[in-house]
């Protein structure tokens, strides 16, 4: 149910999701994440995104504190308005810098 | 004549997942439901199916989980109901929301993402089985 594709853009590494995070393809993204190196300047392009759950923000939680711990950051791009409403709602979106979109993101990151 | 009532039993097993989400949302473009009530449902679906499998059954009995969703005039109306243990999600403390990243207990979240972006919610034990009516407002 879920795709997920890593664009190395410059210094950014990009991991685009496309379908839906719940709790069958949420362990999926967690095995890509930790696969990748944390330290450095991440950024999920969640643009094709359609769904997450809670089991999905688990995943982007872990990564968050990882890529922190590591030194680097971490950030999100391209929310549709039900997912950005899901961010709102946990408080992620006070934890976790959220850009429109990933030429947004690009340029405020590099 | 549009759809406007979806009731579905399924075994409590977390490989019914999938399937389920599809099936509901096949159900919301049939009845036309716009994009956020129809997500705020399917989260709070998929959020109290995977609490009720993962730890209504603990001693690994077969189950049966139910969920009706009805459209009734300007809201969507949502009965779910299980046979696993009495639980009342909605008595569990909320989760820390407000502490620093490294602090941050996710344990609640679902149900806190469910309460927040319902309209209503009740939950009553009925007949040995956990019933939750929730609405949502189609006019989100």
């Amino acid at each position: 149910m879920i795709h997920i594709d890593r664009i190395v853009a410059g210094t950014i590494v990009v991991t685009a999701v496309k379908g839906r995070l719940d709790s069958s393809s949420s362990p999926k993204l967690e095995e890509f994440l930790a696969g990748a190196p944390s330290e450095g300047t991440i950024l999920l392009d969640f643009a094709e995104l359609t769904y997450i759950s809670s089991a999905g923000l688990r995943v982007v939680l872990k990564a968050t504190k990882l890529v922190r711990s590591a030194g680097g950051t971490l950030a999100v791009c391209g929310l549709i308005p039900q997912v950005h409403e899901v961010f709102d709602v946990s408080g992620f979106s006070s934890l976790i810098p959220i850009h429109p979109s990933r030429e947004a993101a690009l340029a405020t990151m590099t | 004549m549009t759809d406007t009532e979806l009731d579905l039993r399924l075994p409590n097993d977390l490989a019914e997942l999938d399937a389920l989400s599809s099936r509901i949302e096949a159900f919301m473009e049939a009845a036309g439901i716009p994009p956020t009530p129809a997500y705020r449902l399917q989260l709070a679906v998929d959020e109290f199916f995977n609490n009720a499998v993962d730890y209504g059954y603990p001693d690994g009995r077969a189950g049966e989980i139910a969920i009706e969703v009805r459209r009734v005039g300007d809201q969507l109306h949502l009965v779910f109901s299980d046979d696993g243990d009495p639980f009342d999600p909605f008595a569990a403390p909320a989760p820390d929301l407000d502490g620093a990243l490294d602090e941050r207990r996710v344990g609640g979240l679902g149900v806190h993402l469910v309460r927040t972006l319902c309209d209503s919610f009740a939950y009553a034990r009925e007949k040995d089985r956990n019933v939750k009516r929730l609405t949502f407002a189609l006019a989100g």
